[in-house]
């Protein structure tokens, strides 16, 4: 790490701190200055952290990334197509870290409840907002956290109450458009919801240009007991940019959260997906796929923390991999001595379609209770002999024979969205996605069984 | 229809195929019948060209064609049909869509026009009335999910959509009740055709009571030791494989 990246970043803090960034509260700008601390001491990782090992960040160290001053322009075609077909929900739109309220469609919501912008919850200075904010996630963890923390301004904020449902998903479309090189956006977002409050949420990260660009996302879910949550985040940017989420959830007793991440985008893109299970019976379900093609590497760095009885967890992560990309699955399950009866379970499964693509995969399970049930498996291989063979004694050739069972395998993971208009929207990407990286138009649309 | 001829096969290094030979012509359909672990799927595996199976000696022709030389698929599109004993299941991917990509294949090789989704799905519902199989089971993916006896149906929807020239059956009627039993032996039976052919893996004789097979094959430790008619099997049925055992050794 050099000075002068340091340096830049204070002389961005500075400016930003004296244009758009004012109109939030004393606390925000007490807590934005403490972060560009913290991130000034440790600067970027770098392979010698172990968590860093496999991921080296040097190409997002070395470059100079800006905020940029305003948002570029986004059509309402693009919208069309990245909002989920044939479903209501409430779209919420940010261009180049910003809300849009031109371009985003609020439906009406039950009494109590917010979707919206940070900024604009800042700006009001929202009580629930100011005591969750920074809590789920302490910028200490995760260098890029503190970087995401200094320059806090805008993102989702979706707070809902005790006892209320909110019935249609939520869709935040985080769309950069790359208006100034070298542009990041630090997008910030907040879910709450209070005791026994439920609501389902789509995070897309899009780019509407070719040109890089850098995102640096922090997002904060906190599930009250009894609560239910799902967040499913869909990570499509072009393949010149980089993409880092650190997302973090903090659950009670006899919460259920679903967490879901596809990684199809960006030319590195690392998630740190981490749960804190802080309450008896607390269900927490963290999923994912990825699929990476071309040079791309797609990292999942996941933490389950198991402090009290009774608490079932659900981890399965998938990954294709072709050409020369790398994906790296790290998945630590942390279980407390006060932890009896935890019953936890974590898979990782690769597909590889060439030879050239390399799976660093490590579980890491650090177990203190001794009546658990946990358990861990993690699989690099090719296509399923058997499955394939199957296939080809219907006639079905060898190239749609790998075709149909790439598919099968991704159906596998996405398979554990919960909601079914975003399962299918997540499942209409994967099958967009396939076409063009295994270079095959005749892609079955994925069906799952009941 | 196919001449097998002194067949050897291995499995990791182990032969289990100690040389079968095997004629079947058009419109006959052969019961091969044989205690456990004595070759059935083996032989049936072999013929549909399962990777995991190396053929040492001997000879396979389907039509004069050396159905040795072909890739599983080629197999398939030169008529041949495997019903297996443990079909898989594959998620992701609907019954239909994987129905008609087979079907198009197959059509293409034998020089017919692909069918459309209208036209395939015309056909795929009469050929599911004709296993008595729900419509639903069109849009789940492919045996996931499934009963046993589900699978088997399925095993034999796809036979029924894929018109084989010789259909090998390998115990599609273990696990049956009577009435999935007379459905699977209906759905055979239709098929049946001077220019078809059937070879008919069972364990026991229950299901040829449906269907009546022209022949019946004892294997037993990879060798066809004993042929006959129909009769042949229910003589098994009374006294079982230990006769036949016995046999053995008083002529070894
Ligand atoms: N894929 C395989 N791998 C290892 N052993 C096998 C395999 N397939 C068959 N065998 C062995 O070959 C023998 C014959 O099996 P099989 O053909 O399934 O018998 P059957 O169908 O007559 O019951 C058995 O001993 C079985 O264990
Ligand atoms: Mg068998």
């Amino acid at each position: 790490m050099t000075q002068s990246t340091i340096d830049h970043y204070r002389n961005q803090f500075a400016a930003f701190e004296r244009n758009g960034a004012r109109s939030a509260p004393a606390w925000v700008h007490d807590l934005r200055r403490k972060a560009l601390e913290r991130f000034a001491e440790t600067g970027f990782p770098t392979t010698a952290l172990e968590d860093w090992k496999y991921t080296n960040v040097a190409p997002i160290a070395r470059t100079e990334f800006r905020r940029p001053a305003s948002s570029g322009d986004v059509t309402k075609d693009f919208l069309e197509q990245h909002r989920m077909p044939g479903t209501a929900q409430h779209l919420v739109v940010f261009v180049d870290g910003r809300f849009s309220p031109e371009l985003s469609s609020v439906g009406t919501l039950p009494d109590g409840t917010f979707v919206g912008g940070l900024a604009a919850a800042l700006s009001s200075d929202d009580a629930t907002v100011k005591a969750s904010l920074s809590q789920v996630l302490p910028f200490e963890l995760n260098p890029f956290a503190a970087l995401n923390t200094a320059f806090l301004y805008d993102g989702l904020c979706v707070r809902v109450p005790a006892g209320t449902s909110v019935i249609e998903p939520v869709h935040a479309l985080f769309v950069s458009t790359a208006p100034v090189a070298s542009a990041v956006t630090h997008l910030r977002n907040l879910v709450v919801a209070d005791e026994g409050a439920s609501v389902t949420v789509l995070m897309s990260y899009l780019s509407a240009s070719e040109g890089a660009h850098f995102t640096n996302a922090v997002t904060e879910v906190l599930a009250r007991s009894g609560s239910a949550v799902e967040v499913v985040k869909m990570q499509r940017e072009n393949g010149a940019s980089y993409h880092v989420e650190n997302v973090r959830a903090h659950q009670y007793a006899g919460s259920m959260v679903h967490l879901f991440s596809l990684a199809l985008g960006a030319a590195i893109a690392r998630n740190d997906m981490s749960v804190i299970i802080d309450g008896e019976a607390a269900e927490c379900n963290l999923n994912g796929l990825y699929i990476a093609s071309g040079e791309q590497l797609l990292d999942h760095h996941t933490f389950m923390h198991h402090i009290h009885p009774n608490c079932p967890s659900h981890e399965l992560f998938k990954g294709i991999l072709t050409d020369s990309a790398r994906a790296v699955f790290n998945g630590k399950v942390y279980v407390e001595p006060e932890a009896q009866k935890t019953d936890s379970k974590q898979t990782n499964r690769n597909l590889l379609l060439s030879d050239t693509a390399v799976v660093d995969t490590k579980p890491e399970l650090e177990i203190f209770a001794d009546d658990v049930k946990c358990t861990h498996g993690a699989a690099v291989g090719g296509l399923n002999e058997a499955h394939a063979f199957y296939l080809k004694s219907r006639g079905i050739p060898a190239e749609a024979t790998r075709t149909m069972l790439t598919v099968g395998f991704a159906a596998e993971a996405t398979e554990k969205v919960r909601h079914t208009a975003l399962r299918r929207h997540v499942d209409a990407a994967v099958v967009e996605h396939l076409k063009s990286k295994l270079g095959s138009t005749n892609v079955p649309d994925i069906v799952h069984g009941t | 229809m196919i001449e097998i001829k002194n067949l050897h096969a291995n499995v990791n290094g182990r032969e289990i195929l100690k040389g079968i030979d095997l004629t079947v012509k058009a419109g006959e359909v052969h019961a091969i019948m044989g205690p456990n672990g004595s070759g059935k799927s083996t032989l049936a595996q072999v013929l549909a060209g399962h990777p995991a199976y190396q053929v040492t000696q001997g000879s396979v022709l389907l039509d004069g064609k050396d159905l040795l030389d072909m890739e599983p698929e080629e197999r398939s599109h030169a008529g041949l049909f495997l019903a297996f004993q443990y079909p898989v299941e594959i998620p992701g991917v609907s019954n239909s869509y994987f129905l008609k990509a087979g079907l198009n294949e197959i059509r293409k090789a034998r020089g017919e026009e692909e069918l459309d989704s209208m036209q395939f799905l015309k056909l795929l519902k009469e050929k599911m009335k004709l296993v008595e199989m729900e419509a639903s089971f069109a849009n789940r993916p492919v045996n996931e999910g499934f009963s046993g006896g589900e699978k088997k149906r399925n095993e034999i929807l796809q036979m029924a959509v894929l018109e084989p020239k010789l259909a090998i059956l390998d115990e599609t009627d273990s696990g049956l009740d009577i009435d999935a039993l007379k459905i699977v032996a209906e759905g055979v039976n239709k098929l049946r055709s001077p220019k078809n052919a059937a070879i008919v893996v069972t364990h026991y004789q229950r299901l040829l009571n449906y269907i009546v097979p022209d022949f019946v094959h004892v294997l037993v430790n990879g060798r066809i030791v004993k042929s006959g008619g129909k009769e042949l099997a229910l003589e098994l049925e009374a006294n079982g494989y230990d006769t036949i055992k016995e046999e053995l050794q008083q002529t070894a």
